[in-house]
């Protein structure tokens, strides 16, 4: 009576630990098996796969410049913008500005987000698998978007931001909390919205490159162009290609007895935007970002290294006219692991076909109010999956959702947004997914701002595939799970304080998410709703900006504190878990970014830390905390419309010792140089 | 499946009489903090890197969960697989998740303090320790990178130059020691094809002919009788040391579906103490502890000594409790469990991650 069919002889003893992550890795497939033949029960567990769970992200990198903190900026927000951030009222939203996405261009997305946001990244290693605690939540909670699509593995239900450089987008705001009545699945403890942007210039030209220590390199080229079609269209578009290589050549191959992993990054991709307008609002755009990342441990033992690459291919058309926008997608993501012999990997593919369609209404409720804006829409989801380790092969999956998305502002002082959501999947479906969001002004003066803002909402996840289909650890019948979140906050604008302009907000949340998927080791490690947690904390954000003459100065820094932890008890030994801090999540972090500038030349200080870390739900273990500081002094060059960027960075200047997910050292002080030419033809 | 615990036990009866022996010259009494009581061999979690040695003094109910850590301010960067001790060292094997990064630790026995180390290529996946005079044996499953468990061999260390003096082929993913009057006994893991039982010559560091088995072997120990006991899948053998014959075959009713593993002897060496465990269809797993006699003729299964399975069991020498390791998950503590030897429980004790072996000193 085999309860499972398949699956490599493995040894329990030697890396039975990580299944659930490799699970949720895509690629591993350790597993429990029953083995009639031998009259004996085994532990198996897959050893090609186990490394699976490595992908990366350079953590030693860092930032810049000064970030918008709210939602004060986004009312401004041109309505046009993919995500509908206008419901999205009573919600936290944070853009980073372009000077500081410019500033970091040759980095990946976590160095931003490490150092603008109190997001906690769970981080295996400099260029290694990277994954985002967003609010105390797991990997699995947070939703990125590109142009609106949730770009999350499908199998996984999570992004490797390692995989996401920053050449790959034009425009990064975060969102804070459940936004699932508008997003979708995933956005459980915030959403990173991904955007490209038109071009208005007739071209602009960049390429560069990065030398940093450790042998690394990243080069890049950006094109950016924009005409008159006719009277009546315009044309627009941009075309960049990047390339990089980590060879993490260190001088020492340990720190304070502490390994620092030999891996090897290579990360390449092409992106292409085209964007046809029209005078009468009509658009149409295509999107297409190939990415590929490819990550090697060891590469220099053959017979023990291992290769995970991670390949997507995301292509987008979109169409608005009026009122009615309509977008279809098709997505691939490619995830190959070998060990050893890296010529035949294992391989899985994933194809996700995904429209929408939505229209904008305006409600008049009379004369002397002002109507309500909606927006109506569906989506549809098709996936198609095929992985090694799935009971059957391919896989397919349908989801739907409808939506509802309301905003009405009834005085000056009130805007709010009432959102529905009901998605629809093959099998089962998610709950109802209402919000509602208010925001209030309470003080609203010439040079001074108090708003109040707040939400309410329920959140969900469906399960990823790798959760459903998996190969006996699966769970066809698992449930979504779903949360309710709640928050409140006050944002304060002094239009001149201290000669420039200050921002700060503070935010409350808690969050509760029911039915938490568990790959349960006490049950074979299949996959179950068994946790309930709880997660809340404080943010605090100050934002600072001043210009005179030549001179401008900045400061950001953010302090959270989030309390997350495991309610519910499910067998005997997990009265040891519960009240615990979850695993990789810091009670406290903190990010300062303050920079000094005159005229075309900029000094940035970066300091980002993270309290400790436990690295057992038991909090027997910790990772000690840590703070870090990067420096980077920068410098522009003109000649007419030629210019020249040369910016120098130090990177963890103190030298810190700190430690990864593995156990493995982080690297020390390290230093970067890049020099980017530009042409802009204004 | 794992029956380091036995070897461990027989070897701290020698060590115990060994210790006797040098308190009866009148030699100094060890100093340290960890002279008298249980280390326990904590794996971890494997991608972490954080397997641990945990101690506790007999009379304590709360252990030291990492005294590597403790005596040295820097913990043993992996899974540890088996600890044992010579006279003066304590030899730990650890299991990094990289390759080329596991090696075989050294510490002062009695105060844990770094002693230096041996890496690849000379360890490559260590399971089992086994000391042996002056020498000192790790079985190694070798770089193993098509884990197909082919091949393997136990690496002799000279523990007075701490240098690997050669590397013996053992195929089929050598596991489990057993020491016996200049022969040691060498398993194989479950996750191999071997049905047979190497054995070495420990004065020539030969491998000599092995013994065919009804399954995949690993020795269980030498009874009261000087006789050797090897598990080979659902099959228990007791074999004659001298001509290496097969004297007894005794069967546990495995139904098919249950896992035999976790053997260790009673003190008087004239019992053996088993876990059987399985999955439910809920994928639940299960199990219990059973005890026969050496000269039982068959195993019963049908009341067990304790109603639970363990991650781990051994017996101490010097209180004869019995020590089974619980291990809740991956990413929790686990627990030392202390029993008398008629299955009634005493306490537990918390102990590091996923605890697997204990070495009584």
């Amino acid at each position: 009576m085999p309860l499972f069919t398949d699956g490599k002889a493995q040894d329990a003893k030697d890396e039975p630990g990580d299944l659930p992550e490799h699970l949720i890795g895509p690629f591993s497939e350790e597993k429990r098996k029953i083995d009639a033949n031998h009259c004996d029960l085994k532990v198996f567990t897959d050893r090609r796969f186990v490394g699976y769970w490595v992908l990366w992200a350079s953590f030693a990198l860092t930032l810049p410049g000064y970030a918008q903190n709210d939602s004060i900026a986004l009312e401004t927000v041109v309505v046009r913008g993919f995500v509908p951030e206008k419901f999205m009222s009573g919600l936290k939203i944070q853009a980073i500005d372009s000077a500081s996405l410019t500033q970091l261009r040759f980095q990946n997305i976590s160095d931003v987000l490490s150092a603008f946001t109190p997001i906690a990244f769970r981080n295996y290693g400099p260029g290694q698998l990277s994954t985002a605690s967003f609010r105390g939540t797991s990997a699995n909670h947070t939703a990125v978007l590109w142009n609106g699509l949730n770009i999350n593995a499908p199998t996984l239900g999570q992004t490797d931001f390692s995989t996401i450089p920053v050449a790959g987008f034009d425009q990064l705001s975060i969102q804070y909390g459940s936004a699932a009545s508008i997003v979708g699945s995933d956005a459980v403890g915030g959403s990173i919205l991904l955007g490209s942007k038109a071009p208005d210039k007739p071209l602009s030209v960049t390429a560069g490159a990065q030398r940093a220590s450790f042998n690394n390199y990243q080069v890049q080229e950006t094109f950016r162009y924009f005409t008159h079609l006719n009277e009546k269209w315009e044309f627009s578009g941009k075309t960049a290609v990047y390339n990089g290589k980590m060879n993490n050549d260190y001088r020492k191959p340990l720190r304070r007895g502490y390994l620092l992993l030999p891996t090897e990054t290579a990360q390449k991709g092409i992106v292409q935007d085209l964007f046809f307008r029209a005078k009468n609002d009509r658009e149409i755009s295509a999107h297409i970002w190939l990415t590929d990342n490819n990550l090697v441990l060891i590469p220099d033992d053959e017979m023990g290294r291992e290769m995970t690459r991670t390949t997507a291919y995301r292509t987008m058309l979109r169409y608005q006219a009026g009122s009615l926008a309509m977008r279809t997608a098709w997505v691939r993501d490619i995830i190959d692991y070998a060990k050893g012999d890296l010529s035949r990997p294992d391989h899985s593919v994933t194809d996700k076909f995904a429209s929408r369609i939505e229209k904008d209404f305006m409600l008049n409720l009379g004369d002397n109010v002002n109507p309500v804006s909606i927006k109506a829409g569906g989506e549809w989801t098709h996936y198609r999956s095929r992985v090694p380790g799935y009971a059957q092969s391919p896989v397919s999956e349908n989801r739907t959702d409808l939506f509802l998305l309301t905003r009405w502002q009834p005085t000056a002082r009130i805007i709010t947004s009432v959102n529905l959501r009901q998605g629809l999947v093959t099998g089962y479906n998610p709950p109802f997914t209402p919000s509602v969001g208010l925001e209030y002004g309470l003080v609203q003066k010439i040079r001074y701002d108090l708003k109040i803002k707040g939400s309410a909402g329920r959140s969900y996840r469906v399960p990823t595939l790798n959760e459903r289909y998996w190969k006996d650890l699966g769970n066809p019948g698992i449930r979504p799970e779903t949360g309710w979140n709640k928050e409140i906050g006050l944002e304060q604008a002094f239009r001149r304080a201290i000669g420039g302009s200050l921002r700060t907000s503070a935010t409350f949340y808690h969050n509760r998410i029911k039915d938490w998927t568990y790959w349960n080791p006490s049950s074979g490690f299949r996959v179950e709703n068994l946790q309930q947690v709880l997660a809340r904390g404080i943010e605090l954000q100050l934002n600072y900006q001043r210009q005179i003459g030549f001179w401008h100065t900045g400061l950001d820094a953010g302090y959270a504190f989030n309390k997350s932890s495991q309610e519910k008890a499910y067998d005997n030994y997990s009265q040891d878990v519960v009240g615990k801090q979850l695993v990789f999540v810091p009670e406290h972090t903190a990010n300062v970014n303050m920079f000094f500038q005159y005229k075309l030349t900029r000094f940035t200080t970066q300091f980002q830390a993270a309290s400790k870390r436990y690295s057992t739900s038991d909090n027997i273990q910790f990772l000690d905390g840590y703070g870090l500081v990067t420096l980077i002094g920068e410098t522009t060059f003109r000649f007419d419309e030629f210019r020249m960027h040369l910016q120098a960075q130090i990177r963890n200047v103190t030298d810190t010792f700190y430690l990864n997910v593995r156990n493995n050292a982080m690297p020390g002080r390290s230093f970067a140089l890049s020099l980017t030419f530009s042409y802009d033809s204004q | 499946m794992k029956m380091k615990k036995q070897l461990a036990s027989s070897l701290a009866v020698a060590f115990s009489a060994a210790l006797l022996w040098s308190c009866n010259q009148s030699d100094p009494a060890p100093k340290g903090d960890y002279v008298s009581g249980v280390f326990v061999s904590n794996e971890g979690n494997f991608q972490q890197n954080n397997g641990a040695v945990s101690f506790f003094p007999r009379e304590r109910t709360t252990a030291d969960l990492d005294i590597f850590a403790a005596a040295n301010g820097t913990d043993l960067k992996g899974g540890v697989q088996d600890y044992t001790a010579s006279e003066k060292q304590g030899i730990i094997l650890v299991d990094n998740s990289a390759a080329g990064q596991d090696r075989v630790q050294f510490v002062e026995r009695y105060t844990f303090r770094d002693e230096g180390t041996i890496g690849a290529p000379d360890i490559e996946n260590p399971r089992e320790v086994a000391i042996a005079g002056s020498k000192a044996y790790v079985s190694c499953w070798g770089t193993n990178a098509d884990q197909k468990y082919s091949t393997g061999y136990i690496a002799v260390i000279d523990l007075t130059t701490k240098k690997v003096t050669k590397k013996i082929n053992v195929a089929n993913g050598p596991e489990n020691l057993v020491y016996n009057n200049g022969k040691l006994y060498v398993g194989t893991t479950q996750w191999g094809a071997g049905n047979s039982l190497a054995i070495i010559n420990t004065t020539s560091d030969e491998a000599t002919s092995p013994i065919s088995t009804p399954g995949i072997a690993n020795p269980v120990g030498i009874d009261a009788n000087g006789k050797l006991w090897v598990s080979a899948g659902d099959k228990v053998l007791r074999i004659n040391t001298e001509s290496n014959a097969t004297e007894a075959t005794m069967t546990i009713a495995t139904g098919g579906t249950k896992a035999v593993g976790n053997f260790a002897f009673s003190n008087d060496l004239k019992s053996i103490f088993f876990v059987l465990s399985w999955f439910d269809d809920a994928f639940k797993e299960h199990g219990a502890t059973y005890k026969f006699s050496i000269s039982d003729t068959q195993i019963a299964v049908g009341t067990p000594l304790i109603p639970r399975h363990f991650s781990g069991l051994a017996v101490d020498p010097s209180q004869g409790l019995l020590y089974g390791a619980v291990s809740p998950s991956y990413t929790q503590a686990g627990y030392a469990v202390r029993y008398r030897t008629d299955g009634s429980v005493v306490d537990s004790i918390k102990v590091g991650v996923i605890p697997s072996g204990f070495f009584f000193q």
